[in-house]
C-alpha cells in the first residue's frame, strides 16, 4: 500500500501541473482551466488524506527519499532529500485543504488572467509542500525562495475588475520583507553548514547530520537568531510584522486565505525545524527572549487590531496575534507547547480561511470592507450571518471549538515549562488578552453584521452553493478538532 | 617559437586571420554584402571553439620564453569568452543594419576585441597583459561609439579616460614592481616574493597593479563609466561590455591575487572594502533609475562586486566558486540583452515603462526575460540561485572576520532585488500596448539557448562546478 505514497510526486505534481497550464498547449478556455486546476487541487488532497491516514513515521517510505541519486551538489554536501514526520504530514495535508477551499473560492473572485493565476497557484502550492518536506537545509531554503515568485505575482497580480491601487507596492514590500529575512537566514545556514562541517569533518546540510553541541555556543547564539530573523519576518514576530496587513489586504481572497493559513505557518515549522529540533542548546537560551516577543505580539497586534476600521485588516491583525500563541507555544520547549503549537497552527489555518471568505463575500456583495459604512447585513444575508458568529466565536476561543483547546494548552505548556520564570510570566499575562482578541473579533461581527438595516445593501444576496461549502468545510472541521482534539494531539506526540 | 605558436595559439590564429579577412572585405566588398559581415565572424568563432581542441594544457605550457601560458583554466575562460563572443556576434543585427559601409570594420573590431579578451587570460608576464589590456580596451572604444547619436560619443570618451586612468595606475604598479623584483614575469616575480620579506612597496605596487586592472569590471574608483556608458550603448555591444572583458579581468586577475602576487592580507581587505563600496553605489544607484540598459549596468558593478569579494579572499575553493559565478553570470546576462536587443529591433524604448503589459502577447520572449532577471536576483530554479549560494558559502567558509561583509552584501541583494522587481513588474501590467515582438532566428536562438542553460544549471549544477573544482585545483 504505501508503495503509492512518494514524497517527490506529492511535492513536484503540482509544479508540473502549473507548467503544463502555462504552456501554449493547454487551453486558454476560462472554464477548462478552472476546473482542471480544481480537479488537480482535488486530487492532491484526496493523495494528501490517504497519505495522513496511512502515515508511518517508522516507514522508510515517507523518510529519507533521495532524488537524482541522492546528490543535489556534492561539493557543498546538499541534498535532495525528502522526509515526512508526523509535523510534516499534517501541515501537508492541511497544506492542500486549504487550497483546495482557495480553489473553490476562487471561482467568485478571480475574473480574469485564468492561466497565470491557476498556474502561479499550482507553483505556490509545490513551494510550500517543499518547504514541509525538505530534510537538507539548502532545499529548504530553495523552497523558501521560490515560494517568493508565485506569491509575488498573486497578491500583486490584476486577477478582477476591483480596484487595488497598492496591490503591486504590497506584493513589493511582501517580497522584500521575505527576501531580507531569507538572507539572514542564508546567512544563518551558511555559518551553521560550515561550522558544523568544522566540528564533525562531514560536509552535510541534512537536518539529522547537523550536531549543534560542538559549535561554539557564541556562534551558535549568532545562528540561531539570524535564523529566527528569517522565520520571524515570516511569521511574522512584531517589529517585522508590516508587510503582513498590507499583503493580506491587497491580495484576492483565495490568496489572503493561502497567505494566512498557509504562508505563515512556514514561518513556525522552520523554527521548529531548525532552532527548536535542530540547534536545541541555542534555542533554550533564545526561548525566552522569543516568549517576550510573543508576549508583544498578542498585546500589541491586539490593540492595534481593534482600532482597524476595515475587516479584512481586522482579521490580519488576528493572525499576527494567533502567529504570537503559535510562537510561545513553540517556546516552552517541552512536548506539550509543540503538539498545541501544531494544534493551533491547523485550528487558525481553518479559522483565517473561514474569516478572510467570510470578508470576501462581504465585499464582493457590498462592495466595501468599511466597518463604519457597513451594518445590519445579518438581515440581508442571515445564512452568512450564521456561519460568521460561528467562526467568530471559534476564533475567540469558545468551547467546542478547536482553537479554545489549542490556546489553552499553550498558555498551560508556557506556564508548566521548566525553562525559564519568564515563560511563566508571559503566559500568566497572555491570559486576559484571549479577551482582548474577543474585543475586536466582536467589533468585528458586531459592526458589520448587526445594527440599523442600511438601504444601500438591500439587494445582496445571501451566499452561495460554493462560499457555503467552504464556510460549511470549515466549521465542520473546527467542531470536528474541537470534540476530539486527540485526533492531532496524539498523532504529534508520538514522534 | 613555431611549435608554441601551434601548441597553444591556433584559437587566437584563426581569429587574427578573420579579422583580417573582415578588414579586406571592408575595402572592397559591394556595399549590399553587408550582411555576410556577421556570418563570416561567427563561422570565424565556431572555427576557433573547435580549434580549442588543439591547445595544450596538461601540464601547464609556457610559451614564448614564458610571456604567454596556457593549462585547462585558460582554456576554460577561452571557450567562454568565444562563447559569448558568439552569442554577441549573432546579435549584433540591427547595429549593423544601421551602419552598412561600416559593417565589416564593427565585426573586425569585436574580433579583435575578444582576441584581446583571450589573450588577457594568456598572458604570464606584465607586458603581454598590458599589451592585451589595450587591444581588449581599443576595440571597445569605437565599439561603444558605433551606436547613432552623441551619446555614444560621450559614452566612448568617458570609457576611454577611465580606462586611461586605469591604464596609468597600471603602469605605475607595474614599474614599483620591476623596480623590486627586476621581473616582469610571473613566475618569477613568485618566486622571488616567496623567498623574500615582503616590504610594504611590495604591498603597495600589487595594490596598485590590482586597481588598474578593476576599471574595466567597474569596481569603485572606477565605476562611473557604468552609467553613461550604458546608457549610450547599442544593446549588442553591452552583451558585450557586460560579459566579456568581465569574464578576461577576473581571469587574469584571479590567476594574480591566488597565484602570482601571493595575495597579502592588506589587498584582501582594500578589495573586499572596495567591493562592498561598489555594491552599495551600484544598487543604490538603479533604485531611482528609469532607464533599463543602466539598471542593468547597474547589475553588472554589483554581480561584479560579489565576484571580487569572492576572488580577493584567497583559497582555491573560492576560485571555484567565482569561477561558476562567472559562468552563470555572463549567461544570463546575455539572455536579458537577448530580450533587450529584440525590443530594441522593434524600436520599443529602453525606460521601464515601455515595456508595459509585454507578457500578454509576448508570453515566450518576456517568460525567458523573467527568467533571466530572477536568475541575477538570485532565485531558485534558476543557475543564479546556485552561483550565489556557492559563491557566498565561499565568503562564509573565510572566517569570521568577512561575516560582516558577507552579511553587508547579503543585504544589498535585497536592495538589488528591489530594482530587478522594477524591471519585472511592467511587464506583467494589465494594458495592452499592442506591441508584438518579432524576432529574427539568430536572436531567438541566443535567448532560448541561454535560458535552457539557466534552467539547466540551476536544476542540476553538479557537473559544471565539479569542472569548476577540477580546474581550481589543477591551476
Amino acid at each position: 500500500m504505501e508503495k503509492i505514497f512518494s514524497i517527490p510526486f506529492l511535492v513536484f505534481m503540482p509544479m508540473l501541473m502549473s507548467f503544463f497550464i502555462m504552456s501554449p498547449f493547454f487551453t486558454s478556455n476560462e472554464i477548462s482551466i478552472r476546473r482542471f486546476a480544481k480537479g488537480v487541487f482535488s486530487f492532491h488532497f484526496l493523495y494528501a488524506t490517504l497519505m495522513l491516514i496511512f502515515f508511518d513515521s517508522a516507514n522508510p517510505y515517507f523518510s529519507q527519499i533521495h532524488l537524482l541519486g541522492g546528490d543535489w551538489v556534492q561539493s557543498l554536501g546538499i541534498k535532495f532529500a525528502f522526509q515526512i514526520d508526523s509535523i510534516s504530514i499534517i501541515l501537508v495535508a492541511l497544506t492542500s485543504f486549504i487550497f483546495l477551499l482557495a480553489s473553490i473560492s476562487s471561482k467568485m473572485n478571480i475574473r480574469m488572467n485564468h492561466k497565470f493565476y491557476y498556474s502561479m497557484m499550482l507553483l505556490l502550492m509545490s513551494a510550500i509542500l517543499g518547504i514541509f518536506t525538505a530534510n537538507d537545509m539548502f532545499l529548504f531554503f530553495m523552497f523558501w525562495e521560490l515560494e517568493l515568485i508565485p506569491a509575488y505575482f498573486l497578491i500583486g497580480g490584476k486577477y478582477s475588475n476591483e480596484v487595488t491601487p497598492d496591490a503591486k507596492k504590497s506584493a513589493t514590500k511582501f517580497v522584500l520583507f521575505t527576501f531580507l529575512g531569507s538572507m539572514f537566514m542564508l546567512l544563518g545556514i551558511l555559518l551553521l553548514h560550515y561550522y558544523n562541517y568544522v566540528a564533525t569533518g562531514t560536509l552535510s546540510a541534512t537536518f539529522s547530520d547537523v550536531i549543534d553541541s560542538y559549535i561554539p555556543v557564541g556562534i551558535q547564539l549568532f545562528i540561531a537568531i539570524c535564523l529566527i530573523i528569517g522565520f520571524g519576518v515570516k511569521l511574522p514576530i512584531v517589529p517585522l510584522h508590516t508587510w503582513l496587513p498590507d499583503a493580506h489586504t491587497n491580495a484576492p481572497t483565495p490568496v489572503s486565505i493561502i497567505l494566512a493559513g498557509i504562508l505563515l505557518k512556514t514561518g513556525a515549522y522552520g523554527i521548529y525545524r531548525f532552532n527548536y529540533e535542530m540547534m536545541g542548546e541555542s534555542f533554550k537560551i533564545v526561548a525566552p527572549v522569543l516568549a517576550v516577543f510573543a508576549f508583544l505580539n498578542i498585546i500589541y497586534i491586539a490593540f492595534v487590531a481593534y482600532a482597524q476600521t476595515d475587516i479584512k485588516r481586522i482579521v490580519a491583525y488576528s493572525s499576527i496575534s494567533n502567529m504570537g500563541l503559535i510562537l510561545l507555544g513553540l517556546c516552552a520547549c517541552n512536548q506539550l507547547g509543540l503538539s498545541a503549537s501544531v494544534f493551533h497552527m491547523v485550528a487558525h489555518a481553518l479559522v483565517t480561511a473561514g474569516l478572510f471568505t467570510i470578508c470576501g463575500i462581504v465585499y464582493l456583495r457590498c462592495k466595501t470592507r468599511d466597518i463604519r459604512v457597513l451594518g445590519g447585513i445579518a438581515q440581508n444575508m442571515p445564512r452568512l450571518f450564521g456561519f460568521a458568529t460561528l467562526i467568530v466565536l471559534a476564533s475567540i476561543g469558545i468551547p467546542v471549538f478547536a482553537p479554545f483547546i489549542s490556546e489553552i494548552l499553550t498558555i498551560i505548556s508556557a506556564l508548566f515549562s521548566d525553562l525559564s520564570i519568564v515563560l511563566k510570566i508571559t503566559s500568566i499575562l497572555s491570559l486576559p488578552l484571549l479577551i482582548a482578541s474577543s474585543c475586536y473579533m466582536l467589533k468585528f461581527l458586531h459592526e458589520a453584521f448587526f445594527g440599523e438595516k442600511q438601504g444601500c445593501f438591500e439587494k445582496v444576496n445571501d451566499i452561495s452553493v460554493h462560499e457555503f461549502v467552504i464556510l460549511a468545510s470549515v466549521v465542520a472541521g473546527l467542531v470536528l478538532f474541537g470534540l476530539y482534539p486527540n485526533a492531532i494531539l496524539n498523532f504529534v506526540g508520538a514522534i | 617559437m613555431i611549435n608554441d605558436f601551434f601548441n597553444i595559439l591556433l584559437p587566437q590564429g584563426c581569429i587574427a586571420l578573420f579579422i583580417f579577412i573582415q578588414l579586406i572585405l571592408a575595402m572592397c566588398a559591394p556595399l549590399k554584402c553587408y550582411r555576410s559581415a556577421r556570418w563570416i565572424s561567427a563561422v570565424g568563432i565556431s572555427m576557433a571553439i573547435m580549434l580549442l581542441s588543439t591547445v595544450q594544457t596538461e601540464p601547464q605550457y609556457f610559451a614564448f620564453r614564458g610571456a604567454l601560458m596556457s593549462d585547462s583554466y585558460t582554456l576554460l575562460f577561452h571557450f567562454v569568452i568565444l562563447l559569448c563572443g558568439f552569442f554577441v556576434v549573432l546579435l549584433a543585427k540591427n547595429i549593423v543594419q544601421n551602419m552598412r559601409q561600416n559593417a565589416f570594420t564593427f565585426h573586425a573590431l569585436l574580433l579583435t576585441a575578444v582576441l584581446g579578451a583571450m589573450s588577457v587570460v594568456n598572458s604570464n608576464d606584465f607586458l603581454t597583459l598590458f599589451i592585451s589590456l589595450e587591444l581588449l580596451s581599443f576595440p571597445t572604444y569605437f565599439l561603444i561609439a558605433s551606436a547613432k547619436g552623441y551619446q555614444s560619443k560621450e559614452a566612448s570618451f568617458k570609457y576611454l579616460i577611465t580606462n586611461a586612468i586605469s591604464t596609468g595606475v597600471f603602469l605605475f604598479g607595474v614599474s614599483y614592481l620591476y623596480g623590486l623584483t627586476s621581473s616582469l614575469n610571473f613566475n618569477e616575480i613568485y618566486e622571488i616574493v616567496v623567498q623574500s620579506q615582503s616590504s610594504l612597496l611590495y604591498t603597495f605596487s600589487v595594490i596598485m597593479i590590482v586597481l588598474g586592472l578593476l576599471s574595466k569590471l567597474a569596481i569603485y574608483p572606477f565605476a562611473n563609466w557604468v552609467v553613461d556608458v550604458f546608457k549610450g550603448c547599442e544593446t549588442s555591444v553591452l552583451a558585450f561590455l557586460a560579459t566579456i572583458p568581465k569574464l578576461a579581468l577576473f581571469g587574469i586577475l584571479c590567476r594574480l591575487i591566488v597565484f602570482a602576487l601571493s595575495g597579502s592580507f592588506e589587498l584582501t581587505f582594500v578589495l573586499a572594502f572596495l567591493a562592498l563600496f561598489t555594491a552599495l553605489w551600484a544598487n543604490t544607484y538603479a533604485i531611482k533609475e528609469k532607464n533599463v540598459k543602466v539598471i542593468f549596468g547597474c547589475s553588472s558593478a554589483a554581480n561584479a562586486s560579489y565576484i571580487l569579494l569572492a576572488a580577493s579572499l584567497v583559497s582555491v575553493y573560492n576560485l571555484s566558486t567565482v569561477i561558476f559565478y562567472l559562468i552563470a553570470y555572463v549567461i544570463m546576462n546575455i539572455s536579458a540583452f537577448a530580450f533587450l536587443n529584440i525590443a530594441e529591433a522593434n524600436k520599443v524604448g529602453m525606460y521601464i515603462d515601455d515595456f508595459n503589459g509585454f507578457f500578454k502577447k509576448n508570453i515566450g520572449l518576456t517568460l525567458a526575460y523573467v527568467v533571466a532577471i530572477i536568475g541575477l536576483a538570485g532565485f531558485p530554479i534558476t543557475s543564479g540561485f546556485i552561483a550565489k549560494i556557492y559563491l557566498f558559502s565561499a565568503i562564509a567558509h573565510s572566517g569570521l572576520i568577512f561575516i560582516p561583509f558577507l552579511l553587508a552584501l547579503l543585504i544589498l541583494t535585497v536592495v538589488a532585488l528591489y530594482y530587478y522587481l522594477k524591471l519585472i513588474l511592467p511587464l506583467f501590467e494589465n494594458v495592452d500596448n499592442g506591441v508584438i515582438l518579432k524576432v529574427v532566428y539568430s536572436q531567438k536562438f541566443v535567448l532560448i539557448f541561454t535560458t535552457i542553460i539557466t534552467v539547466l544549471i540551476g536544476i542540476y549544477p553538479e557537473k559544471l562546478i565539479e569542472l569548476c573544482r577540477f580546474i581550481a585545483y589543477n591551476i
